[in-house]
């Protein structure tokens, strides 16, 4: 973070960070967002180990995210384009979460370049 | 014969003196800084209190006075409202849930905002100041009041109003609400002065008052009409305060000059964003619309706004940051929070629906530029499931919130309507979340005060939403309806579709009226 740090305040101001990765019962946050798919109104918010594979990510959790959208079942997991963040990454299915750097509140946004939602067929 | 005492009678004027800035004394046991510390450490330099025009010369005794003879009026009609049944003279059972949204999210900021001025009334070392802020605290509180005076007649009838105060502090789409006035509070009394004062009730506050209170003259809602009328006067001096506290700051010291304006690109955005809330309640949620969001923004913010931020040039203000995106943000925010109440609609205190055909017709011609290409697909979809075999759909997993303004993060990105606005940093070895580049900044600024941030998602995976039965680790098939119970809201009743639920049933029941305004049966 840059440092634009302009607080100010009386007195002593403890460091409180509410939502360290110790309260979670031993799982860590994971954002996931499927572009261009505003059927789901913003990316989603869910606790996983952090041992989790990455194939279950594309096996067990989306499909229970995104599988009422009509254009779910159709993705060819092939060809879908994912991002740590900003950062395109490859992901290895039999890896874990951990494997691929993707920790406590990290966001995986995910692109499917022939089903593009809002863009195209659906429009959502 | 006795010698008689001539009183010799004050005048308005001294009156008024006598009454406000003579009640002030400068300490002698103890210095002045140590007693009046708070509107120093922001760093507002004042070098002459004298300076403060008092934007509105009332005394406390000229004050109960006004204050009572509006009181006894809005009373007389609030009971003359009850004995009529005006819960029935509505124009349909939907707009009660506009009603909801007030109980539930504007009412208790009128109590925070009474706890904010006790504070700067008690705070600021000039007492015309100290005067104005104490007065303003008690309009607070008597609004939070009335409000829960003027609306509790329909809690007698309908449901999602039992348990408003306890939600305001638990819920996840009134904690943007609950977390703006807290971050103002928070702030020392100038901050919170220029963020409710100025920003807040100057800049924003048509915004805020039109809708509902037109809303409700529209759909025949008397009795919070009458309040907003008894309103109305503490409005306009609380926006009088506004611009004196801004003015004053800014003709006091130049040093204050960019100190102010950093408030001011943080709390138009605040602002902003917590006024997404009352654009969707505005396009979707009355029955019989007043105008649209688009054009009351148009109309308050860029017409009445653009000229009072041309007038403040002359101090070397600018534009708050973030003006332009919240213009460009008139076209989609109000689609864009009301599909996100409605996919979230079991997760809500209100009831939720897809306008009818004719409703989006009218958005349609309101919103030409946007609402056809980027909105009614999805409505039609939801609609055509509703009504098919598949059902009423309902998100069931938890949306990722800002960490600032803690709305979800559903904005889109400027110039790009198909794109989700996202935005990260690090902050002590954890990543934190954004909608936008604006509410990025604003934690940049301060990142220790809201790296504390209550955020109901998170909350929620915490545990600290659930009943003492659940085991946060597992809390079963369905977290979403054991942290409803929770929050002591009755799933199915004070929430869920329009279509099923008991308000609309028994409205037709009790009002015999079988059709309701644009549902199109």
């Amino acid at each position: 973070m840059t440092s634009k740090d302009m607080f100010r305040h009386i007195g002593d101001y403890p460091m409180i960070q509410q939502d360290t990765e110790d309260k979670f019962h031993g799982k860590h946050l994971l954002y996931l967002h499927w572009e261009n798919h505003p059927m789901f109104a913003a990316p989603f918010c869910i606790p996983v180990p952090r041992t989790l594979p990455f194939g279950a990510v594309i096996m067990e959790v989306l499909p229970e995210l995104y599988g009422e959208h009509p254009e779910f079942e159709d993705i060819d997991w092939k060809s879908v384009q994912w991002f740590n963040s900003n950062k395109r990454f490859i992901p290895d299915v039999g890896k874990s979460l951990e494997h691929h750097g993707i920790g406590h509140k990290s966001l995986i946004r995910f692109r499917t370049p022939a089903l593009e939602g809002i863009r195209a067929e659906t429009g959502f | 014969m006795d010698t008689r005492v001539t009183k010799k009678k004050l005048g308005l004027k001294e009156r008024y003196a006598a009454m406000t800035r003579d009640l002030h004394w400068d300490t002698t046991y103890q210095p002045m800084d140590k007693v009046f510390p708070y509107d120093r450490y922001e760093g507002i330099v004042v070098h002459d209190w004298d300076k403060w025009e008092d934007p509105f010369r009332l005394t406390m005794e000229a004050y109960w006075k006004y204050q009572g003879e509006k009181e006894r009026k809005l009373y007389a009609v609030i009971e003359a409202f009850a004995q009529n049944h005006g819960e029935l003279g509505v124009t349909d059972a939907r707009y009660i849930n506009a009603l909801k949204l007030f109980i539930q999210g504007v009412t208790p900021l009128e109590y925070a905002a009474h706890r904010g001025f006790a504070h700067a009334g008690r705070q600021f070392t000039g007492a015309g100041a100290r005067v104005a802020a104490q007065m303003q605290a008690v309009d607070e509180l008597r609004h939070c009041q009335t409000e829960t005076h003027a609306i509790s007649h329909y809690n007698k009838y309908y449901n999602g109003m039992h348990n408003a105060p306890a939600w305001f502090d638990n819920v996840w789409y009134l904690s943007v609400p609950k977390s703006f006035f807290e971050d103002a509070y928070t702030g020392g009394p100038f901050e919170f002065l220029t963020a409710v004062s100025f920003s807040f009730e100057y800049v924003l506050t048509n915004l805020l008052f039109v809708p509902f209170m037109s809303g409700a003259a529209h759909n025949g809602d008397l009795s919070t009409v009458t309040f907003g009328f008894s309103a109305q006067s503490d409005e306009s001096r609380h926006m009088t305060l506004g611009i004196e506290c801004i003015k004053f700051m800014l003709e006091q010291d130049p040093q204050n000059v960019p100190i102010v304006q950093r408030w001011m690109d943080k709390w138009f955005w605040r602002g902003y964003r917590l006024l997404t809330l009352v654009a969707m309640m505005q396009d979707y949620m009355l029955p019989k619309r007043v105008m649209s969001w688009k054009e009351a923004w148009t109309m308050y913010a860029e017409e009445n706004g653009g000229a009072l931020f041309a007038d403040l040039a002359r101090y070397g203000i600018r534009k708050p940051k973030g003006w332009e995106q919240a213009c460009e943000g008139k076209d989609h925010i109000s689609h864009q929070a009301w599909a996100t109440f409605y996919q979230y609609g079991h997760a809500t205190a209100f009831h939720t629906w897809v306008p009818s055909k004719d409703e989006m017709d009218w958005l349609s011609s309101k919103y030409p530029d946007s609402f056809d290409r980027y909105y009614r697909p999805r409505l039609e979809h939801w609609d055509k499931q509703a009504k098919g075999k598949e059902g009423r759909w309902y998100n069931q997993v938890l949306p990722m919130l800002c960490q600032v303004c803690q709305v979800p993060t559903l904005f889109t990105e400027e110039g790009d309507p198909t794109q989700i606005s996202l935005r990260e940093t690090d902050y002590h070895g954890m990543k934190y979340h954004f909608c936008s580049d604006h509410c990025k900044e604003i934690f940049e600024h301060e990142p220790k005060k809201y790296a504390q941030s209550w955020l109901p998602v998170h909350q929620i995976y915490q545990g600290s939403c659930y009943p003492d039965d659940i085991n946060p680790a597992s809390p079963g098939d369905s977290p979403v309806r054991e942290v409803m119970r929770y929050y002591d809201v009755h799933a199915g009743e004070d929430n869920g579709d329009f279509t099923n639920s008991k308000d609309r049933k028994h409205f037709r029941a009790w009002s015999g009226r079988m059709k309701p305004q644009g549902m199109g049966e």
